[in-house]
């Protein structure tokens, strides 16, 4: 359809004139005629708050967290910081008196640490559920109720259906929702509208490609630091944690039973 | 101009210038039947009510089931029984009546501020002139009274007048008469059967040949005195204006409780929400006639051969809004297992709370308007998933970092220390690890605490990676147990 037109077509939204359309034929038949696919140009439909991350927010299509839609966060292991990219962004919205919802966490909320990171505990939510199936159903239950907010969950399997019944909850609402999936997700398809994959990287941090998005075809990863993210092998460069008491390190080595978390 | 005016309306007629009152009349011709067949969708199984009239059993009332069979009210007990086998014959229980009507005075309350119940009737009266800037002119008020009453299961029939008699005899007939003249033309017609008199009266008035109002009203004062006694012509004087009728005003309850009947046994959970909802109806129009509110509510379930089943209803804050209550009913009904056939259902409001609205803004975003969809909810989480289902969470003052949280309830306050370099996720116990598959990155920190309590230990912290590129929060225990232990995980 586009390539009926001569010149400049998929890229007449960055122009000059972009902003006045009707200067040209071309842009009166862009503003008129919602079916002609603009090349390149975010979705500006979608609403989205920023997530605190300069890096995530240029990676990330309309600079931010889609509002109102399943993002889906895809990781092989726990522990690769992906709670902590969401964490600015869920400060801001519990800080405006909005509610964080945690559904069935895999873990135990460290209290001090997410008040560290400037989460307000007065509007964080704890469900507990016995079943998945009850898991999933109060996800629909916290974006069914209410305006704005945050749903966070951790389901093993979702079906599509499902996922996307979630994601009209989600819609009618404006909500935030997120979903941190192991990788067998990666199998199957999603009507997410933002799936991302994170993958532990000792050098740059945490490598966070976009899998699909909507309005947009998928970027570049990108790489967001976290602390520590240089290894410090000799224990005299181990750096020392902020208000802990200096302590001559002294590593025992030899111990019983490993266990591994992930 | 204002001493002028004065001056006039002391020389006039009092009732030409003071604008007249509205009484509005609600008369239940089925109340008894009503309440028993009001857990009922649909005009279910034949069921006809009885009372002993000179020592027989006279059928007084009976539903559309009852009088397709044949049935008809002055039948005999025997003979309708006779016509129709499976008909449930009901006894009459005026003081269920007597009940019904104080609650339905609760339920109008809503509307006026001014409800009268009088005693010898199966009636209402309330004042709506003064509301009717509020709810319309009289007929759009008995219209919907008419509507909403019949949502609860009621046939109602209103009418309204300026004085509370003329108002009961409009009702019968859904007329509204307007001024305090119109009265006597517009009740005039009507037989003389529909007047409140006693039956002595009445068969004195048959056997002179009165018929209709009208032929009474024509009637000198003195001539009516003489053959019936100084009582009619007193209810005339009040029926027509002439004499003032003061009515005792009703005061809405501090309490609620109502009781329903299923002549049909219920056996399934999901099949009581009908008549439920017909109660958590009722009780929320008593709620808003008196400004009151529920933050819990006790529904029995009566079995026939089975101790009761009780149900407890509990709210996160008080409510007047029959969905929000229903909404929780649901969950609880959905995973509810019934001991035996359910044959009445009471409904409880023990302590009714003074309401007051929360303000609402246009986009509905408020921090109280938030707080109140959290609080729903909250509850909707609890009544399928159990009252442990939803929490907060708040810190505690310990440097054991197992100690130092708790959950929380929603309207307690949260209390926390900041300690941003602390992992996310703590795992429920400490676990066993060894470091060689380790880098250390960050520690050590020495957490010493607990001497006082008998979980005395000392620990040192580092923040660890392993060999998946996780960062974790593991230490090294020196007391009690020697060893290295997983306990956190910085996601």
């Amino acid at each position: 359809m586009t390539q009926r037109f001569p010149c400049k077509s998929s890229l007449a939204s960055d122009l000059p004139g972009a902003n006045r359309p009707h200067n040209s034929a071309l842009g009166k038949l862009l503003s008129t005629t919602p079916q002609l696919w603009k090349g390149r140009r975010a979705n500006h439909a979608q609403r989205t708050l920023s997530t605190g991350h300069a890096r995530l927010d240029a990676l990330l299509p309309g600079s931010g967290w889609p509002l109102g839609a399943v993002t889906e966060l895809i990781s092989a292991k726990h522990g690769l910081g992906e709670l902590s990219l969401l964490l600015p962004a869920l400060a801001g919205m519990s800080e405006q008196g909005q509610w964080v919802i945690l559904v069935d966490p895999p873990w135990i909320p460290y209290p001090a640490s997410l008040h560290g990171h400037g989460l307000l505990l007065e509007q964080l939510l704890l469900v507990r559920t016995h079943t998945e199936k009850e898991s999933l159903w109060a996800c629909e239950q916290a974006l069914n109720g209410g305006r704005g907010g945050a749903v966070l969950a951790w389901p093993e399997r979702i079906s599509f259906t499902r996922l996307r019944r979630l994601q009209l909850a989600a819609g009618d609402k404006g909500k935030l929702i997120f979903l941190f999936r192991p990788e067998h997700a990666l199998k199957t398809s999603s009507p997410a509208a933002l799936r991302l994959q994170l993958e532990a990287d000792a050098q740059h941090g945490t490598r966070v490609s976009v899998l699909k998005c909507r309005g947009n075809r998928p970027l570049e990863p990108a790489w967001i630091p976290r602390p520590y993210s240089q290894p410090h092998t000799q224990q005299a460069s181990i750096p020392q944690i902020p208000g802990a008491i200096p302590q001559s390190a002294a590593a025992p080595t030899q111990l019983p039973a490993s266990t591994a978390i992930n | 101009m204002r001493s002028g005016s004065s001056k006039l309306r002391g020389m006039l007629p009092l009732e030409k210038t003071t604008s007249d009152p509205c009484w509005l009349a609600l008369h239940f011709p089925h109340l008894a039947l009503d309440l028993l067949t009001r857990g009922q969708a649909r005009n279910g199984s034949p069921i006809a009510l009885s009372e002993s009239v000179k020592r027989r059993e006279l059928i007084i009332d009976c539903n559309p089931a009852a009088l397709s069979g044949g049935v008809k009210p002055g039948m005999p007990v025997t003979a309708a029984l006779g016509l129709m086998d499976s008909l449930q014959v009901v006894e009459r229980d005026t003081e269920a009546e007597q009940r019904a009507l104080q609650r339905l005075a609760a339920w109008c309350y809503q509307y006026s501020n001014q409800v009268s119940v009088p005693d010898d009737r199966n009636g209402l009266f309330l004042e709506a002139g003064a509301s009717e800037r509020l709810f319309g002119k009289p007929e759009a008020l008995a219209l919907r009274l008419g509507r909403e009453l019949g949502q609860l299961g009621y046939h109602v029939m209103t009418g309204s007048a300026p004085t509370p008699e003329a108002a009961w005899l409009a009702a019968r007939e859904s007329l509204h008469i307007r001024s305090t003249g119109h009265i006597r033309q517009q009740t005039g017609p009507l037989p003389l059967e529909r007047l409140q008199l006693d039956a002595a009266q009445r068969l004195a008035m048959e056997r002179m040949g009165f018929r209709l109002l009208r032929d009474l009203l024509r009637l000198p004062r003195k001539a009516l005195t003489r053959r019936f006694g100084p009582t009619l012509p007193d209810y005339l004087d009040r029926l027509l204006g002439i004499q003032p009728d003061p009515r005792a005003l009703y005061q809405p309850p501090e309490t609620f409780a109502s009781r329903l009947e299923l002549p049909a046994e219920i056996i399934a959970g999901q099949a009581l929400l009908f008549p439920l909802k017909r109660l958590l109806d009722e009780l929320c129009g008593v709620l808003r006639g008196g400004a009151t509110a529920v933050q819990s509510v006790q529904i029995v379930l009566g079995h026939e051969d089975h101790d009761d089943t009780l149900l407890e209803l509990g709210l996160q804050s008080p409510t007047q809004d029959p969905a929000r209550l229903l909404t929780v009913l649901r969950e609880r009904l959905e995973r509810m297992r019934l001991p035996g056939p359910v044959r009445e259902i009471r409904l409880e409001a023990p302590h009714l709370l003074k309401f007051s609205a929360g303000q609402h803004s246009l986009f509905g975003d408020t921090p109280a308007e938030r707080q109140q969809d959290i609080e729903q909810l909250a509850e909707r989480l609890q009544a399928r998933l159990g009252r442990e289902s939803v929490a907060g969470i708040t810190g505690i003052e310990d440097h054991r970092p197992e100690y130092s949280w708790r959950t929380r309830a929603l309207d307690e306050q949260a209390d926390c220390t900041a300690l941003a370099h602390r992992p996310a996720w703590l795992l429920p116990k400490p676990r066993r690890c060894t470091i060689e598959n380790y880098e250390i990155l960050a520690g050590p920190e020495r957490i010493e605490s607990g001497w006082w309590d008998g979980r005395d230990c000392r620990r040192d912290y580092f923040i660890v990676r392993d060999g998946h590129g996780s960062t974790l929060w593991a230490f090294h225990e020196y007391k009690p147990h020697r060893g290295w232990y997983l306990h956190g995980i910085f996601a």
